[in-house]
């Protein structure tokens, strides 16, 4: 591997790690899936297109170009996916936990009263 | 009932835990803490078993964790104008009679959180099982790096809050990877915090069900996640 590949391959993880962790928004996550996927198509529906491409990025082949971009579609889905997830999770607890503490049960009912405090009829 | 403990509310979370969680519960109502025990959706009889005791008795209605019991026994704790707020395990783990220790810092007014720790004493650091012992020891880096906390003991669910410092903690984690998460908070909301020696009594029964050893990865899997997904 060349050494502008590591530093090609830090940067896009990086990139992606910054891009959940900070800049995401609905807007470009949408976007950049149907960036892919349309390059995908693209580069399927002509495929001297992706041999041409491929030799400009220093990759052997067109298909090889579509793997890597496929991939990268792929595991972004994935990390998306994850943290809808998440968010759902979220939801949820903040759901369940409302109606624990709405339905909380109190000790006081259980406590014995004293026997100056008990009903006058009571035996 | 002794007025002043009734302000000190012990909050247990619960998960099928049947068998045992009165013994854990009634030497606390005996010492008038006020108890809150909170029921993570258990399978099992935990349920009926609270009915009968003089609890603040919460319900989760399906499972959620450890992190997200505490964290409902806590928001609850606060609604009720609790003065401190104490963790406690279900399964018997921890011994009453440490709580006073925990609290004492507190009552001092010389830290916002008390954490309990296995390791603070002789007695107590022998009583911890070989290999968790090793596996503690390696937790603290990691949890150093990641939560910026040292502690001599970085998994310990025993531990006590004022008032304030439980308002300002929230949870998100629901699982195991919030005692990390704890730590996390306490150090970005700047929160003073101290060890206190505290013993685990390793019983057969909570030997069984202790949190197996491949947790560790799940709860680092868990803090690298949260990192990226705040």
């Amino acid at each position: 591997m060349r050494p502008i590949q590591f530093l090609l391959v830090g940067l896009l993880g990086a990139g992606v790690c910054f891009y959940f962790a900070r800049l995401r928004t609905r807007l470009i996550d949408r976007s950049l899936v149907l960036l892919t996927a349309v390059a995908g198509v693209v580069l399927i529906a002509v495929p001297e297109w992706s041999t041409e491409l491929a030799a400009l990025f220093g990759v052997g082949r067109g298909v090889d170009l579509i793997i890597y971009v496929g991939l990268f579609l792929l595991a972004f889905v994935c990390l998306l996916l994850y943290a809808r997830i998440r968010a759902l999770q979220g939801r949820l607890t903040d759901l369940v936990r409302a109606g624990a503490i709405r339905d909380a049960r109190r000790p006081e009912r259980l406590r014995i009263a004293a026997p100056d405090q008990r009903p006058a009829h009571a035996a | 009932m002794n007025g002043a403990n009734a302000s000190v509310f012990v909050v247990v979370a619960a998960y099928n835990e049947g068998r045992v969680i009165r013994s854990t519960l009634e030497p606390l109502i005996g010492a008038g803490y006020s108890v809150v025990v909170v029921d993570d959706g258990s399978r099992d009889d935990t349920s009926s078993v609270l009915a009968q005791l003089p609890v603040y008795s919460l319900r989760h209605l399906i499972n959620l964790g450890q992190g997200a019991a505490l964290q409902t026994g806590m928001a609850f704790a606060l609604r009720q104008e609790a003065e401190y707020v104490v963790h406690f395990d279900a399964d018997g783990q921890h011994r009453m009679a440490d709580i006073p220790v925990l609290l004492e810092p507190l009552v001092k007014g010389e830290a916002d959180v008390v954490l309990g720790s296995r390791f603070l004493k002789r007695e107590h650091r022998e009583a911890v099982p070989e290999k968790r012992r090793l596996v503690l020891r390696v937790a603290r880096f990691i949890n150093l790096l990641f939560t910026g906390v040292w502690l001599t003991d970085a998994h310990n669910g025993f531990r006590a809050l004022t008032r304030a410092a439980a308002a300002r903690i929230a949870l998100r984690e629901n699982g195991y990877a919030h005692a990390s998460e704890i730590l996390s908070q306490i150090a970005r909301q700047k929160l003073r915090y101290v060890e206190r020696p505290t013993a685990i009594a390793y019983t057969d029964y909570s030997r069984a069900k202790g949190q197996p050893l491949s947790n560790a990865f799940n709860i680092v899997l868990d803090l690298v996640l949260r990192g990226l997904f705040r």
